[in-house]
């Protein structure tokens, strides 16, 4: 099954994890035509002949998958790895940004309402013990998603105006909403069947359909039991031996799946043989190689124990610069589709003021953190859409440095160093005067994080604002974001540019609530109305007015103070050709290949 | 042994299982205490990943889901009830599943063990056979030119961080830039097969451990050897020595004999805590050069609190402790005969 | 041995001094106790004397005088940046090191190798690592004494009562010690993190009062052994007290030991500080100690300044403290002293 957000997790941490990307639709033979955001370099120079098989394909990854559960398991190299296990119905061209069938043999049809959908599956593909994928195996996905006790309350969730799903024949699935939202596309053509026969053996959910799983809690006593049951199994039994349709099988999980060190996944012969954009490779295994350290990590790119490694900043500017490893080694920048914010939580009366924030905003030297704090490689941002979408409002013009201006606007809403101490205060209505003095959280463990801290509130202090900075633990950050117990916050967001963005989780009112993703709490009537009706506008152009006017506004309000997105950065063996960096920032290593001269493993 | 020691040992075991369970209930109580949920760690992993649109119902649910997964795991009970059933549980050897991915305790602790006790005990003998001999010439000689050098070198060895160290040792001889004597890390070559020979195997495994060890044991000659020195610097000024050498015993009987027995005192202290340290992983190291050990595994699951897992490793660290210090005392009085453990009548 | 306390004591340190390497140990803590105090004098990013606007002003008594609560920055300077300050000043005499351990500058270079102007070098928010150093002394020095100091005094009234008097409460107090071994300080620390405002001084109680076990079981062990020697059946023959006994007879002879152990305690201290640091636990932020300047280091390996300077100090004084433990121990030998 396709993690919700799997290519966005992906392609944002492509600094961590080998930079994955979508399929693209090509003929095989035919050389890609140059793309926008697709290097001339990368192109050209890797046109040499057509791709042949062989060799393998190294990647760093900084831990193991704690699980390769295709629904429970939550970490990022998990994502990266099932990706090739489980291909979805439908996939997103990294070049064009358009759908294009994969397991689906064609686009869905829809109804005119938007509340149904139909697919209708190739017939040819099977998993890899050789069984075929049929349309209840689509359904069977769907099922284990809704079901409460399933472990993924987020995949759960993502499905949540899947009303009921039904296979109407062999290859063809009927999915019913509940709701219309134009993401549909993208949310119903992302599953990936799964095998019925493997992961409910005891045919505990037969039977019972989407839709009494979506009401749970009404389910008749013995079907509730077979459910449990089927719960209770799935969640413990398939963590380390997933069984999918793609060209890439965990063979052996006792020989292939070693903790702490490796995850190695073997090409077999499939539907997808021979098209790298439906996830089938031109080298024989992939290898996730676990180095935990970075530094390590660069010695073996550089010994060639692994040949594909996502570099930190030092890393690239400073060690990777002499002529041995140039000789070997391309290196890569690219957007990565996160971006790091300092959050205002508006449950404290002060931040409510909107020019109180603006000053803040006024006071981070976005251009020089950037700069030095990052070594020039991040960029400014002032929107939380990724820059290569179309949605992208290009008008926003970088908000400046500029302390005097926000000396002038902290004047304006009152605050002023009646006591001589050197911090600010203003009246706070009850006849005393309270100082603007606040503490800003980040988890600990991230030096980024910590380092904006430091240097943001020695600015803060020279402007007479009593600033602070703490680092605490995740586990901790995550129970004090939900309870709103801080001031303000400095954390990221990552968002993916394969798929139009959809802010209502992160802007719209009714998520201000404990475990909601607006935990500063923001609220913008004009800003709900828009993020509501932008998810049932299915006019492109229509949306995009509608999120310029949502960026326009919180440019305006300032609700974060949006700092930088840092640059993902890539080291690859120059032996593999192929490589070809798409508008979403990533690579389909599927596309790489290795002459047979140059081939290294065996 | 003599009876009374005999006795003794049966008082100590006898009381191991209390000691035990007020440790191991402290060490539960105080990780219950820290604040951080395993279901919001658990399933809010992407919490920092956008994700698209969702109702406040649906949240609701979601909220739902986590507190019905508490019930499941038995987080909602009070402490003292889910000490319990986690005691019952150990009493009957099963350690549970991990919060983080519901694999068996046992089965994540059983991977990484031989590793970590394979590690620590190479280490562990590999440092005694350095620094005992180290310590005791030292003593023997001290103020010569080489107790002064090697005073000097072991401590700049423990001063030095290890996880600096341990990144240059893999910058300079990991192979990269200057020289590929050793592997940057992990335990195994990336063509790696369990079908190869044992011989073939080991010499990986020697290959691949050859700087960790290295890094792991640097800081522990300092303490041994210069424990051992300063004990027998001290026994060297008692009478018995001075009457040993008076009564015509030759110099390396006097050193071995009578000096080195009674500075085994406090080394045999330090043994008892070698036991509990057999398990114990250095994160750090573990971290630098990609060892699977349970170290990492530790620290990870304190960070997730993963309870069973971090209970599991407190239980076998507080068994072993207890072990250890055991062995420590019996062979204490087997030492030096004039101990005994009997109270004094003051 | 019926001397006063007070003539003990000058014997003892008589023949810690007549040892030269303990003098060397001793003189270089004396000298970091110096530099932790005088600190602020040598890096400091305000001046010791400016004179602007015709005016004459003293920043870093004036700081002195804004911590203490005395006073408060006159107009001109509030919440400015001296260094900008001085630009248009007509007189300023800085301290040698002109920085703050503590603010950034990022207007500048960040990542400096030594060079003339940044000594140490500089850290990744562009922070002069001397004056950070320098700064560091006070707490890592702190930290150290403090934590073993607590430790010791535990470790040696537990170890003691229990080596002593053996039997029932030997037995109920290493029940004590195994309960404490297995206490997870981690979590102690991370609970008292995130209840409380970051500290050091909670970081250093939780330290010391988890970490005495070592120092009571060596103690225990000594005090086992030296019992059933001559000497203290003398001593109790001839009416001795307890106390006095264990203070006057045992305990001088069974220090060394801990002694050697409260010298590594010092470092291990620091270097606990230093992950501690790292993990950002327990530790405010802003602070710069050797420990958190170690840990940039980590991730930044080709800044080798980063990780030698901090490392040669806590060598430095390591090495210090190890070599007063050992004279103190020669010292507090009965033999050493004339007797």
């Amino acid at each position: 099954m396709r993690r919700p957000g799997a290519r966005a997790v992906c392609i944002a941490l492509s600094t961590l994890v080998a930079a994955c990307g979508g399929p693209k639709e090509r003929k095989s033979g035919e050389p890609a035509a140059p793309l926008a955001g697709a290097t001339a370099e990368s192109q050209a120079a890797r046109n040499v002949g057509p791709p042949v098989r062989g060799d393998w394909l190294v990647m760093h990854a900084t831990a193991d998958p704690e699980s390769l559960n295709p629904l429970t398991s939550n970490d990022a190299g998990a994502a990266a790895v099932l990706q090739w296990i489980f291909p979805p119905l439908i996939r997103v061209d990294p070049a064009t940004l358009e759908l294009a069938p994969s397991i689906a043999k064609a686009l869905p049809q829809i109804s005119p309402d938007h509340l149904v959908y139909e697919y209708t599956l190739r017939e040819d593909v099977t998993y890899s013990d050789g069984k075929p994928v049929t349309a209840e195996d689509v359904v069977f996905a769907l099922k284990a998603s809704r079901h409460p006790r399933v472990n993924a309350p987020h995949v759960r969730n993502y499905f949540e105006s899947v009303a009921d799903a039904t296979a109407t024949g062999p290859y063809t699935v009927r999915i019913q909403l509940s709701q219309p939202y134009f993401m549909n596309d993208y949310v119903l053509g992302g599953i990936s069947p799964l095998p019925r026969h493997y992961y409910d053996p005891e045919n505990l959910l037969d039977g019972i359909s989407v839709a009494e799983l979506n009401k749970y809690d009404e389910l008749p006593p013995d079907k509730k039991d077979r459910a449990d049951r089927f719960a209770k199994q799935f969640n413990e039994n398939y963590n380390r031996n997933p069984l999918g349709s793609g060209a890439l099988v965990l063979e052996n999980p006792a020989r292939d799946y070693v903790t702490g060190e490796k995850v190695e996944l073997r090409r077999r012969e499939s539907w997808a043989s021979g098209h790298p954009e439906l996830g089938d490779p031109w080298v024989d295994r992939f290898v996730y190689r676990v180095f935990t350290d970075y530094d390590a990590a660069l010695v073996a790119l550089k010994a060639g124990t692994v040949d594909v490694m996502g570099l930190r900043p030092v890393q690239y500017l400073k060690q990777t610069n002499d002529a041995k490893f140039a000789e070997r080694i391309e290196k890569h920048v690219d957007l990565a589709g996160s971006f790091t914010y300092i959050g205002w939580n508006e449950r404290r009366p002060i931040f409510r003021d909107k020019r109180l924030r603006q000053a803040l905003s006024y006071l981070v030297d976005k251009k020089n953190i950037c700069e030095k704090v990052m070594l020039g490689l991040a960029d400014p941002v002032e929107s939380p859409i990724y820059p290569r979408r179309p949605e992208f409002d290009k008008n926003l013009a970088p908000w400046p440095f500029d302390p005097a201006k926000a000396k002038a606007l902290l004047a304006e809403a009152g605050w002023s160093d009646s006591d001589g101490d050197g911090v600010l205060d203003h009246d706070d209505g009850n006849g005393g005067r309270t100082p603007l003095r606040f503490e800003i959280l980040s988890n600990s463990g991230n030096d980024d994080r910590r380092n904006l801290g430091l240097v943001v509130i020695d600015e803060f202090k020279r402007a007479g604002i009593d600033a602070s900075f703490r680092a605490v633990d995740w586990s901790i950050m995550l129970e004090k974001v939900k309870a709103f117990d801080y001031d303000a916050v400095i954390l990221g967001w990552t968002s993916s540019g394969a798929q139009p963005p959809d802010l209502y989780q992160i802007w719209h009112s009714s998520m201000a609530v404990p475990g909601g993703s607006n935990h500063i709490s923001y609220k913008n009537d004009e800003v709900d109305r828009l993020l509501t009706e932008y998810r049932t506008e299915f006019d492109p152009a229509k949306r995009k007015q509608m999120y310029d006017r949502v960026q326009e506004i919180l440019y305006d309000d300032q609700p974060y103070t949006f700092v930088y997105a840092p640059k993902s950065l890539v080291a690859y063996d120059k032996r593999f050709l192929g490589v070809t960096w798409y508008p979403t920032g990533g690579s389909n290593e599927a596309e790489w290949w290795v002459p047979t001269g140059s081939q290294k493993y065996h | 042994m003599s009876g009374a020691m005999l006795a003794y040992a049966a008082r100590r075991i006898a009381l191991f299982v209390p000691t035990f369970v007020a440790s191991t209930f402290l060490a539960f109580a105080i990780m219950h205490l820290a604040p951080g949920d395993p279901v919001e760690f658990m399933l809010s992993g992407g919490a920092a990943a956008g994700q698209t649109g969702i109702s406040t119902q649906k949240l609701a649910d979601a909220e739902r889901a986590k507190a019905d997964l508490r019930r499941e795991l038995g987080l909602d009970r009070p402490i003292a009830v889910q000490y319990a059933r986690w005691l019952r549980g150990f009493a009957t050897g099963d350690l549970g599943r991990s919060l983080k991915d519901r694999q068996s305790v046992w089965r994540k602790i059983r991977e990484r063990l031989p590793v970590t006790v394979g590690i620590d005990l190479l280490a562990l003998f590999v440092t005694y056979l350095l620094a005992v001999p180290l310590g005791i010439y030292s003593a023997v000689r001290p103020g010569s030119r080489f107790d002064q050098v090697s005073t000097a070198v072991i401590f700049g060895l423990y001063s030095l961080p290890s996880f600096w160290i341990g990144v240059l040792l893999i910058v300079f001889f990991g192979g990269g830039d200057y020289f590929a004597w050793f592997p940057p890390g992990g335990l195994h070559s990336v063509g790696y097969d369990p079908e190869w020979p044992l011989g073939r195997r080991l010499a990986e495994l020697a290959h691949h451990l050859a700087l960790p060890l290295f890094v792991t044991t640097l800081g522990s000659y300092t303490e041994i050897s210069r424990y051992l020195r300063s004990s027998m610097l001290e026994n060297a000024r008692q009478d018995f020595v001075r009457t040993a050498r008076a009564k015509g015993v030759p110099e390396r009987s006097v050193i071995l004999r009578h000096m080195l027995r009674n500075s085994l005192i406090p080394m045999v202290t330090i043994l008892a805590g070698v036991l509990p340290g057999l398990i114990g992983g250095s994160v750090l190291i573990e971290n630098i050069f990609s060892i699977p050990g349970l170290g990492q595994l530790g620290y990870q699951a304190v960070l997730a609190r993963d309870y069973p897992v971090v209970l599991a490793l407190f239980a076998a660290a507080v068994g072993l402790t207890q072990l250890g210090i055991l062995v420590a005392d019996l062979l204490l009085a087997l030492v030096d005969p004039r101990i005994t453990f009997a109270g004094t009548n003051a | 041995m019926s001397d006063s306390p007070e003539s003990a004591r000058a014997r003892v340190w008589r023949a810690l001094l007549r040892k030269r390497r303990a003098v060397f140990g001793l003189a270089v803590i004396a000298a970091l106790g110096v530099l932790a105090v005088a600190a602020d004098l040598i890096a400091n990013d305000k001046p010791y004397y400016m004179k602007l606007d015709g005016v004459s002003y003293y920043p870093i008594a004036i700081d002195y005088g804004v911590w203490l609560g005395a006073r408060q920055w006159p107009e001109p300077l509030v919440n400015q940046r001296f260094a900008e300050l001085a630009e248009r000043a007509e007189v300023a005499y800085w301290p040698p090191i002109p920085y703050s351990a503590t603010v950034p500058d990022i207007r500048g270079e960040v990542f400096e190798p030594p060079s003339r102007a940044h000594w140490l070098g500089t850290d990744g928010l562009g922070r002069d690592v001397a004056a950070g150093m320098l700064h560091g002394i006070r707490i890592s020095l702190t930290i150290g004494f403090v934590v073993v100091a607590i430790q010791a005094s535990i470790g040696i009234a537990f170890g003691g009562l229990a080596g002593y008097y053996g039997g029932v409460v030997d037995l109920a107090l290493s029940r004590l010690f195994e309960l404490m071994l297995g206490v997870p300080t981690f979590f102690l620390i991370l609970t008292v993190a995130a209840s409380f405002p970051p500290s050091i001084y909670l970081i250093m109680a939780i330290l010391g009062l988890t970490g005495w076990v070592g120092i009571a079981r060596l103690i225990r062990g000594e005090f086992l052994k030296v019992r059933a020697m001559d000497y203290i059946a003398a001593a109790q023959s001839l009416g001795a007290s307890d106390a006095r006994i264990m203070f006057r007879h045992v305990l001088p002879n069974a220090i060394a030991p801990v002694l050697v152990s409260m010298s590594f305690g010092v470092a291990s201290a620091i270097l606990t500080e230093s992950g501690l640091s790292f993990l950002g636990i327990g530790v405010p932020a802003q602070l710069v100690t050797w420990g958190s300047i170690l840990s940039v280091a980590q991730s930044n390996t080709t800044a080798w300044w980063l990780a030698v300077f901090p490392g040669a100090a806590i060598f430095l004084t390591v090495t210090a403290y190890n070599l007063l433990g050992d004279g103190l121990r020669d010292a507090l030998d009965p033999r050493e002293q004339g007797t």
